[in-house]
């Protein structure tokens, strides 16, 4: 530990405690992992959309007819929402760059409620599209349809989920002051993360609602 | 003289006491890089010991052409199905990732890996699930071999093959976890001094095994989840009844398991490249070119899976297949020849781990070349499905991927045990296991050209000489692991005491004590400039000092020190 970087005397007021050379590199290492885990997760969703696009290319006629029926209001909402979160998200990291942990507590609060809405909408749709008979079960009308959708729908929505709780111990911790205008590093990878899983929401609205 | 003390590592004391691991750290939750990297080697050996019992009931049951040893058809599927799957997923891709956690961060002078809690939870999913996958075969176990083909996988096994894929989920969480780890240890915690072209080899093998497990397993955890929800929740994305694709199985898989046959081997080359150096006194041949062929298969080899499916490919996509089969051959020939370059006029030293890695050398390059012929589409369609293919791929995974590893354990054992392995045993170990290797695997070849059927317990009259040789072969390479397994419980306690550098080799991980201290080094410690660079009086100096700081070798054990200073007479 000889390379401490030392701060001039430890006042309890000082604005940015002197981080160690250790700390420093061990914050990169971690959104170094964050971005490699992040590419793991690209490739588990490519190959569920790659599977919906298959199915698309070959069965035309089937998704259209549940367009048709279910129409692309609803979803065009919640894909709203989950971009306002990812904005909310952009303004928790810029508020406590500044050092406002109000603001943080705030924009991470809006976007934690921001994905539970989109999460309940999901859920809205789901027993919509269920009614009209894109089910699981054996036999049901658009049972091939259901196959293809829920599982990359619902996968994305588990992210979401994780993300809301990811989202509400972020302002847990800083309740308890742990982020400030120098540490920020849980903000900025649970940002990250938001982001992909909005990211992805883009790719499977435009390739599962658009298309 | 002076620059070489310059380069030492700072402040290691010969009194330095190393920490020996015992069993409750091994039983334990640890987050200590060294005893991880133990507890990933045992938990492998384990596996390695069910996965050969599984074997030695496959040769039994082949000596004759009838069903004698198992019941019927069904109990041999799941026989060669589990041997496959344990073999794979629970030995040799664990055991490489034992020898990248215990040595990677002692190659890079570093205290731990990047993240040690999440080392430890990596590895500690892989005997849970090890063990969920054995216990299907209480409820039925898997019967779609190692490559779970649907719809055998999906609707002629029972429910073992959903604890199959559910073990293989957690196996490729943990691998992905842990490779995650790697990249960042071996990217950012190089020491100040050592540029990624100053790295050891290993180092460089480990941060392509894990590229490609970054990239690769995740679509087997795609795979997977399709497969489980075909199984328990009524989709059928693999069921062309329901509007799905039995190919498209055939396809994620071996988008997966074509690397996946990489982050089997590239340990391996990683550890040949530091014991074929460190024996043969001679600095490597083609450092860089070594190092950039492993990333050159890492990205390579995501462009050949296909050549696993030739005779279910439209005929059009065969031939670009069968040319990036063709092209991945040519990093892995560039890498032998460097690694016969580096042998070639060096001082051989006749260890047991240099015998292994020698071992290796050959009969790989016989994996490899009937790789080549397996690629080429008219062959290809002669011998699909046949033991041909079996022979192919155990000359890669076992002469290749196991006898390197067989070399690290020889290699780096005195270093984590800080004792050596009895050579005599090793020795013997070798000379049993690598003519009962070929004779087991190399007829596999024949026996393949003339028609028979891989995954079958039931086969024509004609070819039983060739099963009969096979299997009593076989049966003397399955002894032959004993002999490792002995040599390791009584050199633990017995053996001759090893010293810090026993091989007297340049990388970081000798420059400290055998075992190392908990936090690998006292102090920073500072790389020699060139990890290969044996056979310079400077060299030899440094290898002197380190063996005054930190202890010497017992005599008889391991490399004499007055034999270090190689200089080539010529120049």
């Amino acid at each position: 530990m000889s390379e401490i970087v030392q701060s001039p005397a430890p006042t309890s007021h000082a604005p940015a405690r002197a981080r160690t050379k250790a700390q420093v590199a061990h914050e990169n290492n971690i959104k170094f992992a964050v971005w490699l885990y992040l590419g793991s997760e690209v490739v588990i969703f490519a190959i569920l959309i790659g599977a919906y696009a298959v199915f698309r290319y070959n069965n035309p006629d089937i998704v259209n007819e549940v367009h048709a029926n279910t129409g692309v209001g609803l979803v065009a909402l919640n894909t709203f929402l989950l971009l306002a979160s990812s904005w909310c998200m952009v303004m928790g990291l810029r508020s406590i760059q500044m050092d406002d942990k109000k603001g943080l507590i705030n924009w991470i609060g809006a976007t934690a409620v921001l994905g539970s809405i989109f999460i309940a909408l999901q859920a809205v749709e789901y027993s919509a599209l269920s009614s009209e008979g894109v089910l699981l079960t054996p036999g049901a009308e658009f049972q091939n349809f259901a196959a293809h959708f829920y599982p990359p729908t619902f996968f994305h929505g588990l992210h979401v989920l994780v993300g809301v709780v990811w989202a509400l111990r972020v302002i847990w911790r800083a309740r308890g002051g742990h982020y400030s205008a120098t540490n920020y590093l849980g903000v900025e990878t649970f940002g990250l993360y938001w982001h992909f899983v909005d990211v992805v929401w883009i790719v499977l609205f435009t390739v599962i609602y658009l298309w | 003289m002076a620059s070489s003390v310059a380069s030492l590592p700072i402040g290691g004391l010969r009194t330095s006491q190393g920490k020996q691991i015992t069993l409750r750290d091994l039983l334990g939750w640890s987050v200590d890089h060294k005893v991880i990297g133990v507890q990933y080697g045992i938990t492998a050996l384990i596996f390695f010991i069910i996965g050969g019992t599984l074997a030695m009931l496959i040769r039994w049951e082949l000596l004759t052409p009838a069903l004698d040893l198992m019941a019927n058809g069904s109990a041999y599927n799941s026989l060669f199905s589990l041997h496959g799957t344990v073999m794979i997923f629970l030995w040799i891709i664990p055991m490489g990732a034992a020898f990248g956690n215990y040595v990677v961060p002692l190659q890079l002078g570093a205290k731990d890996m990047a993240f040690p809690w999440l080392n430890a939870f990596a590895f500690w999913m892989i005997p849970p699930a090890g063990f969920f996958m054995l216990l299907g075969w209480f409820v039925g176990p898997p019967e779609a071999g190692w490559t779970s083909y649907p719809p055998l996988s999906t609707m002629f096994t029972p429910d073992g093959q959903t604890m199959w894929a559910i073990s293989l989920h957690l196996l490729g969480i943990s691998s992905i976890l842990g490779a995650i780890n790697f990249i960042v240890t071996i990217a950012n915690m190089r020491p100040e001094g050592m540029g990624w072209f100053q790295m050891p080899l290993f180092c460089w093998a480990i941060l392509a095994t894990s590229i490609i497990i970054v990239m690769a397993t995740p679509f087997l955890a795609g795979a997977l989840t399709l497969l489980i929800l075909d199984r328990v929740a009524g989709t059928a994305f693999f069921n062309p009844a329901g509007g799905g694709d039995v190919l498209l199985w055939q396809n994620i898989f071996w988008f997966y398991s074509h690397p996946a046959v990489y982050i089997m081997v590239l340990p391996a080359f990683g550890i040949i490249s530091e014991v074929l150096s460190t024996h043969s006194r001679k600095p490597i041949f083609g450092y860089r070119m070594i190092a950039l062929s492993s990333m050159a298969i890492a990205v390579v080899g995501f462009t050949v899976w296909a050549h696993h499916m030739f005779t279910a490919l439209t005929p059009t996509l065969r031939i670009p297949f069968m040319i990036t089969s063709m092209i991945i051959a040519v990093p892995t020939g560039i890498k032998v020849f460097s690694w016969l370059g580096t042998i070639w006029g060096g001082k051989i030293r006749w260890t047991s781990a240099m015998l292994f890695a020698l071992g290796f050398l050959s009969m790989f390059v016989i994996g490899g070349i009937n790789g080549v012929m397996l690629g080429s589409i008219p062959f290809d369609l002669h011998v699909h499905d046949t033991y041909f293919v079996v022979s192919h791929l155990h000359f890669v995974l076992f002469g290749g991927s196991v006898f390197g590893l067989f070399a690290g354990i020889y290699h780096w054992f005195p270093k984590v045990t800080g004792r050596m392995l009895n050579e005599r045993l090793g020795k013997l170990h070798f000379a049993l296991a690598y003519p009962s290797f070929f004779l087991t695997f190399f007829p596999m070849q024949i026996a393949g050209i003339l028609g028979m059927p891989r995954r079958v317990a039931i086969y024509a009259p004609e070819l039983q000489q060739w099963n009969v040789l096979i299997s009593i072969a076989s049966f003397v390479l399955g002894i032959s692991t004993f002999v490792l397994l002995y040599n390791i419980v009584i050199s633990v306690r017995s053996g001759k005491i090893a010293g810090a550098n026993p091989w007297r080799a340049l990388s970081m991980e000798w420059a400290t004590t055998s075992p190392p201290p908990a936090t690998n080094f006292i102090g920073d410690p500072v790389p020699y400039k060139d990890p290969y660079g044996y056979g310079t009086k400077e060299s030899a100096a440094y290898l002197d000092t380190i063996e005054k700081r930190f202890g010497e070798t017992e005599p008889g054990a391991g490399e004499k020190a007055g034999q270090a200073l190689e200089v080539p007479s010529g120049d």
